[in-house]
């Protein structure tokens, strides 16, 4: 029997740490039943965390989820005595489980399921099988890229390039030293797969990144990780020394010719690291601030050699593709969007979590399907993607497959995987505002369009949602969206403007409710909006009272409460804290 | 007021002898020195610049630019209020103004005892538990503004009993 | 292996190590840029040099983009003059300056007073005087009598007194025809084109001028036997020495231009006939008459409009006036005629004014020399009624008034105390309360309700094609002499522009200008105003010769040195206003939070940054790195925050040697060698 507890970020973070030290401490005093105690990266159903997942020798999977350290007990007991019915009340049920039986998982293969600081583990699922067939059988570096080319694997940060032409383009770049980077710098604020890969699959991104660096002759490869993720780093670290250990990294790989180091790379907190030039200038030690193109970094990349980058979700689908063959992959999705895409679905969402579907998919099916729409039986309003480089899809739209081109001509872009999920009660204008606050705040300051274009974007919206906007400014915004999408120096700029726009494209009337009556239709942004309780429904208890900071309810015991609106500060706690839906927002 | 411990130069001389010589390490050199200062002190900097024949000028132009430096030292526990996509639909501006009021302190400030700094910082991804922050190592998630102001009233606590066992 | 390929049909022939920007410059077609320099790698920061390609689907940056054979490039196209004035209109508004000194800007000919006061500063009298003559002629008449707005807005008022601008450039003046060396006009060839000006005083002298320095030809008439208008005839000789007048006339003059004094429209010419013999007109006739004060007895004996006394005064005539005369008004004209009836022996003169010395709009220093002189200031009074014996004036009776709430000027509007009135006993009234055009002899149609003539304030034409006007006699009315300059200025530049078949509007530069308050000057040591040399109130009292003396070489210097250059060193050179103004930007569009940073970061001894004026195009720093190789600058923080600085240790200062390149390649005013003033003090 083996019991394995899911410890990716936000399974520590929702307190899997505990529960294995509680469970570790009780096998350590005795383990009649020899039972072997693991761990995994993130299974992807972060709304169930802590999960821990029980396998009877045969293999029969009991799923635990919500665990705390208390019922650590009740688990040890249940496997050691045999009775793991004892563990229904903590089992997960039909419904959830579908969050993950409707799903397609190429990329994320391996996490949640595999120890992901276990080389053995990841060899026993069939890891490293790819490169060593390269190796082995002699696939010359056009047999290699032909199968990512047939396959159809496209950039997976965002942009979307294919995959295979920018290896074509690396490899006949003249230069004795080539660079293989892998852009882990996950900077969208709502994303987080290349996190999940790395800590719970970091054998799979390496051997992704061998196999690129092999087809583009490349031999030298760097992670570039975000800072932010500790446990990312670390894990991503054993592994290479794992694999170098196990002769899959170093010199002569399976005894080839082919040698490649690998080396990490943390960044600094940046998000204009994501786009590739200016990510070469802070592995380079510099700023980040992004070069021209061209030349593109697979004529002169990294200290101005011959370089390829793609992102983690990318290379995390090669291995696959190599053993499966390019056709299995190109067999998934849609003419233009081959395989599958993970996503990251959070917001207002019943089951949020990490999800790779098939291309195609509808955005339908991921959020209701599998995510379970929209908790406490509020409204869909909207969705996220691409994060502060995309837009929000409206409910109109919702049958919108999971294509590149699909998604772009709704104004929002694929991404890299950020899928916020949004109810009535979000204000849109507020949540552009939120994006240009943003990408002004991480604007590199280089070019003028970025640097001041994004600032007084902000500006506007700032007045906007104080209920300052005036006539002309949704024009004024639209002006400056276009001049900067077409003035802008890098993707980050180019793109900044697109949270704007989808918001004035579905969402005018919501700016224009702030602009010409001062009115915030979600009930959101503060300025707008007062707080009052309804009598006929407030029953006394007192608790919004004792949660108010300013001391602005007043009312005796079991009789209806009252707000002073001269002293209310907006904060909401009242609205939290009654359980009757007394306090209303207007 | 804190008083700050005079800079040992010494310390950092580990970090300069494996990464002084290797191109492009600026990045990674100023990572442990605010590994080993908690933040960037100039004279560090200036120390830096001559050892690895670096412009002070491409230094502070470098620890200026990414979030994570620091060039003033932080208080004892540093709070990361994450400002992510998940967290803003979920209320962290809630979450930004309770911590704020409870302690006193905006984004980027620190209390006057030297214990909490407030940094807010992009996505911590921890999406699914938003609205989230993070003290020191450790990540709360699922914040309210009451729960803020427990977990950091419990700290406040646990360093003020810390002191008194001294 | 060149390629071929056109810019906005030019064809430009490009080698392959060359860009778009490289090729074009060579084929001599500008693309504007702030951020390119072929010393420094490409850059691509401030998004001018955008471009659109035809079948290209995004714009290109010209900077970095390789040309290919057969490339249709555009420099405007709607896309890319939205981005390309975007750019611009975002680099205006976070950028703090001031283009030009308040003191300019607040001429209303826009005098370069910075640049004058600086040349005589620096001992360069004959440039001091060339550079006003840029803005207009007879500068030692007017520094003397000019009531200097130059000098309202002038900023060392925050430290302690304004500079003397006005004394200055008569300084200037005066020194030039001392040493034997006058300005001379210097005009284009003869274009043939003949212009008649109707009115030789300050409106219709520049007029002149300024169409002879075009190459026009040139007729004044005038109805008084001399030229200089009000100059000689509304100011007394005590102000303005009719030698100073006359010899600045006659530099005009000697410009080649055809006079006809006495000559009056209506009467001695037909308006019809000038404006058929002559291919353009100015009407300049300027305003003669004195308003009535619409009160009972205006018609006894010993009441005269202020106005027409001046001017039989300088006719030559000595008008008698009683013992007690009281002038009526509050402005430079009721100054000039009360100063004027001391000096022609009345024991007792008074003005009559219905507000308070606060709210008068002379200068003050005329309101200060007239009470010097014994003139009663009657404040809160009006004049209700004239009355006399046998037809002849014996007292007024004055209202007595109080200030209530403020008007649309803002002024506290003056309202009757009910019932409470005064008498006093006169011999004479003279009625200084405004004046007006009197435009016998022009076609009715062209004027306005109030009697004046209408024209566009912008091309200053009035309703019939070749006929314009300037000066009092248009719109506004009368006003200050260099008013009346100014719109002669503007006049003569519609004209010629006219004359050429161009666009006749006079275009109004923008310019980027800043708020000021005390506390900015705090450091700034204090040195105060030259005091002007003169005659004592007892030596002047009895007599018309001139008052001041004028400054001497030593004041002047002094004086001069005081000038705090607040307009931007690098005006000139400053490509951000050069494309801001090339562009037609709106810089206003996106006015939002602007940096005010209060230190400005020193460089070196001799190099001070402003960051409130940099653009970030990075050339100060990356010169100093790539060309200098020093990286002795550099970038700190990022977005909006982004700055450029020697954020360093000071003995690090040191290691900059001040060669000065950051200075040249910065293409605005926000990197400067140490400021000329210190400089000159250093040399003083």
């Amino acid at each position: 029997m083996r019991i394995i507890v899911g410890e990716g970020s936000c399974g520590l973070a929702a307190g899997a740490g505990a529960v294995h030290t509680q469970l570790e401490a009780l096998i350590a005093q005795d383990n009649p039943r020899g039972v072997q105690l693991g761990i995994t990266g993130c299974i992807g159903m972060c709304f169930l965390e802590p999960i821990v997942d029980v396998y009877e020798d045969d293999g029969t999977l009991h799923r635990l989820v919500r665990v705390q350290a208390k019922d650590a007990q009740t688990i040890y007991d249940a496997v050691m005595g045999g009775n793991l019915e004892l563990l229904g009340k903590l089992a997960i049920t039909p419904e959830d489980e579908q969050f993950l039986s409707k799903q397609t998982r190429v990329a994320l293969r391996n996490c949640g399921i595999i120890d992901p600081e276990s080389i053995d583990d990841y060899l026993a699922h069939g890891g490293y099988q790819a490169i060593t067939k390269i190796l082995e059988t002699g696939m010359s570096q056009e047999d290699v890229i032909q199968q990512i080319d047939v396959a159809g694997l496209r950039g997976r940060g965002g942009a979307g390039f294919s995959t295979a032409f920018k290896w074509r383009a690396a490899r006949d770049s003249q230069g004795e030293q080539k660079y293989l980077i892998c852009n882990a710098d996950e900077g969208d604020p709502g994303a987080f797969m290349d996190r999940a890969v790395i800590e719970g699959d970091p054998h799979s991104l390496i051997e992704g990144m061998l196999i690129g660096a092999y087809s583009i002759g490349a031999s030298e490869a760097i992670v570039y990780v975000r800072a932010e993720y500790p446990l990312a780093i670390i894990r991503l670290r054993k592994a290479i020394e794992d694999a170098t250990a196990r002769g899959y990294l170093g010199e002569h790989i399976c005894g080839s010719d082919f040698s490649c180091t690998l080396r990490i790379k943390a960044g600094a907190g940046a998000f204009v690291c994501g786009e590739e030039t200016a990510l070469i200038e802070s592995l380079e030690g510099k700023r980040g601030m992004p070069r021209l193109k061209p030349p593109f970094p697979a004529q002169a990349g990294y200290w101005l050699k011959p370089s390829n980058i793609n992102n983690v979700e990318t290379y995390a689908n090669v291995a696959w593709i190599v053993s499966h063959g390019g056709e299995a992959f190109a067999a998934m999705g849609t003419e233009n969007s081959k395989g599958t895409k993970v996503f990251a679905l959070s917001g207002k969402i019943a089951r949020g979590g990490l999800v790779e579907v098939p291309m195609g998919t509808t955005l339908r099916e991921v959020i209701f399907d599998i995510g379970g729409g929209i908790r406490s039986g509020k409204e869909f309003k909207a969705v996220q993607l691409g994060g502060p480089s995309g837009g929000c899809v409206p409910a109109s739209k919702l049958d919108t497959v999971i294509d590149y081109n699909e998604l772009a001509a709704t104004g929002a872009i694929m991404g890299s995987g950020g899928m916020v999920v949004m109810d009535e009660t979000t204000c849109m204008v507020s949540m552009a505002r939120f994006f240009l606050d943003f990408t002004a705040k991480e604007s590199c300051g280089k070019c003028v369009h970025c640097r001041l274009g994004t600032k007084r974007m902000l500006e506007i919206l700032d007045r906007i949602v104080a209920g300052k906007g005036e006539q002309g400014d949704i024009e004024k915004l639209e002006d400056l969206c276009y001049a900067i999408k077409d003035g802008a120096l890098c993707g980050l700029g180019q793109t900044a403007p697109n949270p704007v726009l989808t918001t004035i494209r579905y969402f005018r009337d919501e700016l224009e409710a702030h602009i010409d009556e001062h009115r915030c239709p979600a009930g959101e942004c503060r300025d707008l909006i007062s707080y009052s309780i309804d009598k006929t429904v407030c029953v006394g208890c007192t608790a919004c009272a004792r949660q108010c900071p300013v001391g602005a309810i007043s009312g005796e015991r079991k009789s209806p409460h009252e707000i002073d609106p001269a002293l209310c500060i907006k904060c909401g706690n009242c609205k939290t804290a009654c359980r009757f839906g007394a306090v209303k927002v207007a | 007021m804190r008083t700050l411990a005079p800079v040992d130069l010494s310390l950092i001389e580990p970090a300069l002898d494996a990464y002084a010589d290797i191109p492009g390490s600026l990045i990674t050199i100023l990572q442990e020195t605010q590994e080993t200062y908690g933040y960037l002190p100039m004279s560090v900097m200036e120390h830096i610049a001559e050892r690895t024949h670096t412009p002070i000028a491409t230094i502070v132009g470098v620890a200026t630019f990414y979030a994570q430096f620091r060039l003033e030292p932080v208080g004892k526990h540093l709070i990361m209020l994450c400002q992510g996509t998940a967290c803003h639909v979920n209320g962290s501006q809630l979450i930004s103004a309770a911590v704020t009021d409870e302690l006193g302190i905006e984004d980027g400030q620190t209390t006057e005892d030297g214990l909490f700094s407030l940094k807010h910082v992009a996505c911590l991804g921890c999406c699914s538990l938003s609205p989230v922050m993070m003290i020191d190592d450790r990540t709360y998630g699922s914040l309210t503004p009451d729960k803020a102001r427990k977990i950091l009233r419990e700290l406040a606590a646990e360093d003020g009993e810390g002191d008194e066992a001294k | 292996m060149s390629i071929t390929y056109t810019i906005d049909g030019v064809k430009v022939v490009a080698e392959p190590s060359d860009t778009i920007l490289t090729s074009a410059t060579r084929a001599g077609v500008e693309i504007p840029t702030l951020c390119f320099d072929k010393r420094t790698a490409i850059y691509g920061a401030c998004g001018l040099c955008l471009v659109e390609v035809e079948g290209v689907p995004k714009l290109l940056r010209a900077c970095s983009a390789r040309p290919q054979e057969g490339y249709v490039v555009h420099l405007h196209t709607p896309r890319v003059d939205r981005a390309r004035k975007t750019a611009l209109e975002l680099l205006l508004s976070d950028h703090t300056g001031d283009c030009r000194g308040p003191c300019k800007l607040n001429c209303p000919a826009m005098t370069d007073c910075q640049k004058y006061v600086g040349e005589i500063r620096e001992g360069r009298y004959k440039d001091a005087v060339s550079t006003i003559y840029e803005a207009f002629p007879l500068p030692a008449s007017i520094g003397r009598v000019c009531p200097h707005p130059c000098e309202d807005a002038c900023r060392r008022k925050m430290v302690e007194e304004p500079i003397s601008i006005a004394f200055l450039k008569a300084f200037a003046a005066d020194k030039v025809e001392a040493d034997g060396d006058p300005y001379e006009v210097q005009c284009e060839p003869d274009t043939g084109k003949r212009v008649a000006i109707v009115g030789g005083g300050p409106a219709g002298l520049t007029a002149a001028y300024f169409l002879r320095r075009y190459g026009h030809a040139v007729t004044i008439f005038d109805k008084q036997p001399k030229l200089g208008g009000m100059l000689r005839y509304g100011i007394p000789e005590y102000r303005l020495p009719k030698a100073v007048l006359d010899r600045e006339i006659q530099i005009i003059l000697d410009a080649g231009v055809e006079v006809h004094t006495d000559t009056q429209l209506g009467r001695d010419i037909d308006f019809d006939e000038l404006r058929e013999q002559y291919d353009a007109v100015l009407l300049a006739i300027g305003a003669w008459k004195s308003m009535p004060m619409r009160v009972p007895g205006e018609d006894l004996e010993g009441v005269f409009g202020g106005i027409d006394f001046l001017e039989r005064l300088g006719l030559g005539e000595r008008p008698t006036l009683g013992e007690r005369v009281a002038v009526c008004g509050g402005g430079n004209t009721a100054m000039d005629c009360c100063r004027t009836a001391v000096r022609l022996g009345a024991k007792e003169v008074y003005v009559v004014y219905r507000r308070t010395r606060a709210e008068m709009p002379a200068a003050d220093i005329e309101i200060e020399e007239a009470e010097e002189e014994g003139v009663t200031f009657k404040f809160l009074t009006n004049p209700i009624e004239f009355y006399g014996e046998d037809g002849k004036l014996t007292g007024m009776k004055l209202q007595v008034m109080e200030l209530g709430e403020p008007d649309a000027s803002g002024r506290r509007r003056p309202v009757p105390v009910e019932g409470v009135t005064e008498d006093i006993a006169i011999d004479n009234v003279l009625m200084a309360i405004g004046q007006g055009a009197n435009c016998e002899g022009v076609t009715a149609d062209l004027l306005t309700q109030r009697g004046t003539i209408a024209c566009d304030e912008l091309t200053f034409r009035t309703g019939i094609d070749n006929v314009f006007a300037a000066g009092d006699v248009t719109n506004r009315g009368a006003g200050i002499a260099i008013q009346a300059i100014a719109e002669a200025q503007k006049a003569a530049l519609c004209i010629n522009n006219y004359l050429e078949g161009d666009e006749v509007r006079a275009r109004i530069p923008y310019f980027v200008k800043q708020e000021k308050t005390p506390e900015d000057f705090e450091d700034e040591p204090k040195q105060n105003r030259e005091k002007m040399p003169g005659l004592t109130p007892e030596q002047r009292r009895d007599n018309f010769d001139p008052i001041y003396f004028g400054f001497s070489e030593e004041q002047a210097l002094r004086e001069a040195s005081r000038c705090l250059e607040c307009g931007c060193h690098d005006y000139f050179d400053c490509r951000l206003i050069r494309y801001a103004n090339a562009f037609d930007i709106d810089p206003e569009r996106f006015a939002g939070e602007m940096h005010d940073r209060e230190d400005k970061p020193v460089v070196s001894e001799v190099i001070i940054h402003d960051p409130d004026k940099c653009v970030l195009c990075g050339l100060c720093y990356r010169i100093c790195d790539q060309e200098v190789g020093k990286t002795f600058l550099g970038l700190y923080n990022r977005g909006f925050s982004t700055v450029v600085n020697p954020m360093v240790p000071d003995e690090a200062r040191t290691f900059c040697a001040s060669c000065l390149k950051c200075v040249e390649a910065c293409p605005t005013g926000a990197m400067k060698s140490v400021p000329a003033v210190e400089r000159v003090t250093q040399i003083l």
